[in-house]
């Protein structure tokens, strides 16, 4: 006890580290009223810790070659000790992820978290939440599967619709005029490399946004008001509120369990539902399977495609939704944060969500 | 209708573009037997929608594949120089299709259907149909087809003899396939199974009951090899779920645990 | 008052404690599989014999190859007669070179030497290397 008593001091006295921690812990405090969606950072931030790890490890017996791909994952599935379990965890997590991706994104919409001061943080969010689909693209061309071949051909064969450019940008993105070898290179460098890299940097931006702008209050109870916008810069203090460390950490931690035991339950008991039948087979260049499905999160683009006379507008209008989203903050500049005084907000709200579940339902089915 | 458009013309595209590369051989859908007979009344277009439900058709078994002729030329089509064969003699079937079964003709060539060809016996296609072929099942052997020839009550007792070797290869099967499903490695299993499969049905092809009487049982105890391989798996995957239910049970109660201590502040808060 | 915050805080470390046996269990879980998942993989081929066609090596050459997961040679000194050695230098653990001429083994990175028995002529090792059974079968070398 005395010798962590001494180190602690030791540190203390050249980095002031007692200060540091008091000041983000102990004495950050939180909104009283803060919520349960408020935990899914923490939740995120664990689960894609666990990628990092999962990841990591399944790099030691993957083979980034279309000759050996397949059957490098099929030995990790079959020889290597707890391979299925590792390769699981890291398949149904990056699934689970987009869950939460999508949770966090929608309560921070309906709460109104994303307005000034918060524009930054809602900027680098919605990176991140782009950088995770970027995750999942080139996540699983990498056991070239069927499903990986045919699903990544779709994908980047809809940049061909852009004028000028489209068949350039095609070719640029497989690296060759079809899926080939090159392409498996360049999503599996993005996807060890570039992404993570990306993700880190992003993150920490993220992270230090929230911190450094202050927590939002929730905008719900009597007490909430607005606050006021100010010409310079403002943390957002809230006295008396609730510590972050242990009160609220502890929150986040038992979340942090149950999103955990989330995983562990799929990974065990129902992994198929992310693996569908064609990623089962290794990939074949000259058999196109039939119906050929994106995964569930990409359904929603995937049928907008389809909807559209042409594939040009069914691009621009994707484009245009998740620009529309990117700059929201900077288009939805009134104060008023609290759900039951935004009436044409909620409705578009729920509409969205509606026309996001409808497109994937339609999507799936078609 | 614009939908099925976009979609069709997303495939087409993707199609195209793996012509252009000359990289995709020809595609069943394509060949102009199916283009020219598609279209044709009767007797002449009648097998392409026969066909289309065969389990030839699902392993892409095209019309050349048993008929011969060139299926990228319209002119040359069904030229013999291009070796279009036809339709074969009655007496001539076995060997027609014996080019892919050779284990099954050799059998039925020496069974006593086989022996009978000449005089009218059965062919393949009396019992197998001709274009609508499915995946053989025992149901194939049934009151109405054998008695066409002869009495049903022979062909019964050979039907009670293996359908307890059938059912439990077809059980295996779908076991393998499960198996599959979960992303166990089953291409041996799968081969073992197949294979097995394969020589029992020559067997049957010999309709001799007491052949079949006397083999079913090594055919039996080859199996039983392989379902213990295949309990085995499940055995270690109802393991792992067993673990899994354990692990998942633990992070429950770490979560409702850590929930109890929050409320130990929200008490103070 | 100072009742109630004491019952908590006692029931806040009887639960922390729980939390933290719950939590000490599921890493060292977890680690298990991680560690068997990095640990090396026996493959079958690595305990068994090694098969080589006779003509792979000449009357007076040498063949290296890999035997259980290690560099080894296999040499024919006189027609029909066999040796197979390990080619791991026991000083420090170099690749040993066949020298044809001198019909004898060479280690590049100490000047280690060996006869074709295995046996050390001179410089840094300490031991001889390690011999293994051979047998001829037809036209293929076993090495066990």
């Amino acid at each position: 006890m005395n010798l962590a008593k001494e180190a602690m001091d030791w540190l203390d006295r050249r980095l002031g580290v007692s200060d540091l921690i008091h000041s983000n812990m102990g004495g950050y405090l939180l909104p009283r009223n803060i919520n349960i969606w408020y935990t899914l950072g923490a939740v995120l931030m664990a689960m894609f810790g666990l990628q990092f790890l999962t990841g990591i490890v399944l790099l030691v017996y993957y083979v980034p070659h279309t000759e050996k791909a397949f059957a490098s994952v099929t030995m990790i599935m079959n020889e290597v000790p707890y391979g299925w379990l590792l390769r699981y965890l890291h398949v149904v997590g990056s699934n689970l992820i987009m869950v939460f991706l999508l949770l966090h994104l929608l309560s921070v919409l309906f709460m109104g978290s994303y307005k000034r001061p918060r524009e930054l943080t809602w900027l680098s969010g919605f990176g991140l939440l782009n950088l995770g689909f970027a995750f999942c693209l080139t996540g699983y061309l990498l056991p070239w599967s069927q499903l990986s071949f045919w699903a990544t051909t779709v994908a980047t064969d809809a940049a061909g619709a852009i004028p000028v450019v489209g068949d350039y940008l095609v070719a640029f993105l497989r690296g060759g005029p079809s899926v080939g070898e090159a392409t498996l290179g360049r999503f599996f460098a993005l996807h060890v490399m570039g992404l993570p890299m990306a993700f880190l940097g992003l993150v920490g931006f993220h992270l230090f946004c929230v911190r450094r702008i202050g927590i939002s209050s929730p905008p719900f109870g009597e007490d909430y008001q607005p606050t006021a916008l100010t010409q310079h810069f403002h943390h957002e203090e809230h006295p008396g509120g609730v510590p972050f460390h242990p009160n609220y950490t502890i929150k986040d931690l038992s979340m942090v369990f149950f999103a955990l035991a989330a995983l562990v339950a799929i990974t065990f008991y129902a992994p198929w539902l992310f693996i569908p039948l064609d990623a089962l087979d290794p990939a074949d260049p000259f058999t196109t399977p039939e119906h050929i499905k994106p995964e569930w999160y990409f359904l929603w683009a995937y049928q907008t495609l389809k909807i559209f006379p042409s594939e040009l507008l069914g691009l621009a209008s994707q484009g245009a939704a998740m620009g529309f989203l990117a700059i929201l903050p900077f288009l939805d500049r009134s104060p008023e944060r609290r759900p039951g005084k935004r009436p044409i907000f909620v409705a578009l709200y729920l509409l969205g969500i509606l026309l996001f579940v409808g497109l994937s339902i339609w999507g799936h089915y078609s | 209708m614009k939908i099925l458009h976009s979609l069709y013309g997303l495939i087409v595209l993707i199609l195209f573009s793996l012509l252009l590369t000359g990289s995709l051989a020809v595609a069943a859908e394509e060949t102009v037997c199916i283009q020219c007979h598609g279209g044709l009344d009767g007797h002449l277009g009648e097998p392409v929608a026969q066909w289309r439900t065969s389990v030839h058709a699902a392993n892409g078994i095209s019309c050349h594949d048993c008929h011969g002729g060139d299926p990228t030329d319209f002119e040359m089509a069904m030229s013999p120089e291009r070796g279009f064969i036809g339709v074969p003699e009655y007496a001539g079937v076995p060997d027609f299709c014996g080019r892919c079964h050779v284990g099954v003709k050799e059998d039925y060539l020496a069974s006593a259907h086989g022996q009978a060809l000449e005089v009218g016996g059965p062919n393949c296609v009396t019992c197998h149909e001709n274009h609508a072929i499915q995946l053989a099942s025992i149901d194939l052997i049934n009151e109405n087809t054998c008695s066409m020839c002869h009495d049903y009550e022979r062909a019964a007792r050979v039907k009670n003899e293996i359908s307890s070797t059938e059912a439990s290869l077809t059980k295996l099967e779908a076991s393998v396939a499960a198996l599959h499903r979960v992303g166990i490695d089953t291409q041996r299993l799968k081969e073992e199974l197949f294979a097995s499969r394969n020589a029992f049905r020559r067997l049957f092809h010999t309709v001799n009951i007491e052949k079949i009487k006397s083999q079913t049982a090594q055919f039996d105890q080859d199996l039983s090899e392989t379902k213990a391989t295949i309990s085995d798996y499940e055995n270690r995957l109802g393991q792992r779920k067993l673990i899994g239910g354990v692990f998942v049970a633990l992070l429950v109660l770490g979560g409702i645990v850590a929930l109890l201590i929050r409320r130990t502040y929200q008490n103070k808060e | 008052m100072s009742d109630i915050s004491e019952n908590s805080s006692q029931r806040r470390t009887f639960l922390g404690i729980i939390l933290g046996a719950i939590g000490a269990v599921i890493a060292g879980a977890f680690s298990w599989p991680l560690f068997r998942f990095l640990s090396p993989i026996k493959k079958s081929g690595e305990a068994g014999q090694v098969k080589i066609p006779r003509q792979q090596v000449q009357v007076g050459g040498a063949h290296f190859f890999s035997f259980q997961g290690r560099p080894a040679v296999l040499l024919q000194p006189q027609a029909g007669e066999f040796v197979a050695l390990s080619a791991v230098c026991t000083h420090l653990g170099c690749i040993v070179k066949w020298v044809g001429d001198k019909q004898e083994f060479l280690c590049p990175c100490h000047a280690g030497r060996f006869s074709p028995a295995g046996q050390v002529l001179g410089g840094p090792p300490p031991e001889p290397l390690n011999t293994y059974t051979v047998a001829v079968d037809g036209d293929d070398i076993l090495i066990s």
